[in-house]
C-alpha cells in the first residue's frame, strides 16, 4: 500500500502543481469567481483525487448528508485523528470551504501559497479580529469555514477539549454550525507513524446547530459543550459499528 | 471589586473556558506546564478576560511575559486599579 500510495500522492501533487497556473488562468477567464473560491475548488478537487488514489486500500463513505444536507454557508467542525484528515475533506459534498489551521502548515512553502490564496485562516498566528474579518468575507461570498476544534490530532482516539473559535465565529456571524464525525483515519495514519495502514474511513454529518439557541455572554461555552457531547456520542456509535 | 473578587472572577472564567479543575488553579500554576494551555488558548484567554472585566488587554505588552496564574492575577489587578485611578 505504502509503495503505491505515497508515490502516487507525490505524482498527483506535482501534476496539480504544474496544472495550477493553467487551471487558475482558465477559471479566472471563464468564471466570475474570486481567487479564493477558485483555489478552494482546486484544493477540493485535489482531495477528490486523493480519495480516488487511495480507494483500493481506503474505502471512503459519506454518511447522512442526504438526510441532513449541509446548510451553506456554515461553520463545519471535525474531529482530528490524522495528518490526512484534511485530505478526506475532499469527500464533502461542497467545495467552497476555507480551513482554519494552526501556523505550522503555513511554514510549509509548498502549501502556504495555496492556503493563503484560498483564504485559509492562520488561527494561531493571526489576530482574532483578522480571523473574524476573513471568516466574514468568506461567508459573505457564500463559502463555509472548517475548524478542527481540538486543535491537535488525538493520540488516544478520544475527543479532546475544544477550542472556542468555531463557536464564537458561528455566533458572531450568525451562521449555523455543523459537526462532522470522521473515523478510520486514526487507523490509516495516527500521530507518530509514517506508514499507512488500510482502513475504512467514514465521514458522518450531524444536524446543524443554530447559534441563536446560545444567547448571552457565555452562550458559546454551552454551545461548545453540547456540540462536543454530541460528537462524542456519535463517534462512540460509529466505532461500535452501530448505525 | 476587591483583589480577592478579581482573582475569583479570573479563576472562574478560566475554569469555565478551559474546563479546568479548581484544585489546580494555584497562583504558582504555569499556564503551559500545569494547566496544559497553549498558544491558541492565549487568544481565548484574552477574549474571556476582556469580556469578564470589560477592558482591553490584548494590546498590553506586559501580557506577553505572563507565565503563571499568579502573574495573571497581578496583571489584571494592576490594570483594574490603574483604570479606576484614571476614572
Amino acid at each position: 500500500m505504502n509503495a503505491t500510495v505515497y508515490p502516487l500522492l507525490l505524482l498527483w501533487s506535482l501534476l496539480c502543481g504544474l496544472l495550477f497556473p493553467l487551471y487558475f488562468g482558465l477559471a479566472r477567464l471563464l468564471t466570475r469567481w474570486d481567487a479564493g473560491r477558485i483555489m478552494r475548488l482546486y484544493i477540493w478537487l485535489y482531495g477528490r483525487g486523493w480519495l480516488g488514489l487511495t480507494a483500493p486500500f481506503v474505502p471512503f463513505r459519506r454518511e447522512n448528508f442526504d438526510r441532513d444536507p449541509l446548510p451553506t454557508p456554515c461553520i463545519l467542525v471535525v474531529n482530528h485523528y490524522s495528518f490526512f484528515d484534511t485530505y478526506f475533506m475532499g469527500g464533502l459534498p461542497v467545495f467552497d470551504v476555507a480551513f482554519a489551521v494552526r501556523s505550522w502548515p503555513f511554514r510549509m512553502f509548498w502549501y502556504a501559497y495555496f492556503m493563503r490564496l484560498a483564504g485559509y485562516l492562520d488561527v494561531e498566528g493571526d489576530e482574532w479580529e483578522d480571523c473574524l474579518a476573513s471568516c466574514r468575507k468568506t461567508i459573505a461570498a457564500g463559502g463555509s469555514i472548517l475548524f478542527f476544534p481540538e486543535g491537535h490530532r488525538s493520540r488516544d482516539g478520544r475527543l479532546q477539549r475544544f477550542y472556542s473559535g468555531a463557536f464564537r465565529v458561528s455566533i458572531e456571524l450568525g451562521v449555523p454550525l455543523v459537526p462532522l464525525c470522521l473515523t478510520g483515519t486514526d487507523r490509516l495514519l495516527p500521530p507518530g507513524r509514517a506508514w499507512l495502514r488500510p482502513a475504512r474511513v467514514r465521514l458522518r454529518t450531524l444536524s446543524a446547530y443554530a447559534p441563536s439557541d446560545y444567547p448571552g455572554a457565555l452562550g458559546y461555552v454551552r454551545y461548545r459543550r453540547e456540540v462536543r457531547d454530541a460528537m462524542t456520542r456519535e463517534l462512540a456509535t460509529m466505532r461500535a459499528g452501530r448505525k | 471589586m476587591t483583589d480577592q473578587e478579581i482573582i475569583g472572577l479570573i479563576d472562574s472564567s478560566l475554569q469555565e473556558e478551559f474546563e479546568l479543575e479548581a484544585k489546580i488553579m494555584t497562583p504558582e500554576a504555569s499556564f503551559y506546564d500545569d494547566l496544559g494551555l497553549d498558544s491558541l488558548d492565549v487568544v481565548d484567554m484574552v477574549i474571556v478576560l476582556e469580556a469578564a472585566f470589560g477592558f482591553k488587554i490584548r494590546e498590553e505588552e506586559a501580557i506577553r511575559s505572563i507565565r503563571t496564574l499568579g502573574d495573571l492575577h497581578a496583571f489584571v489587578i494592576a490594570k483594574k486599579r490603574k483604570l479606576e485611578g484614571t476614572a
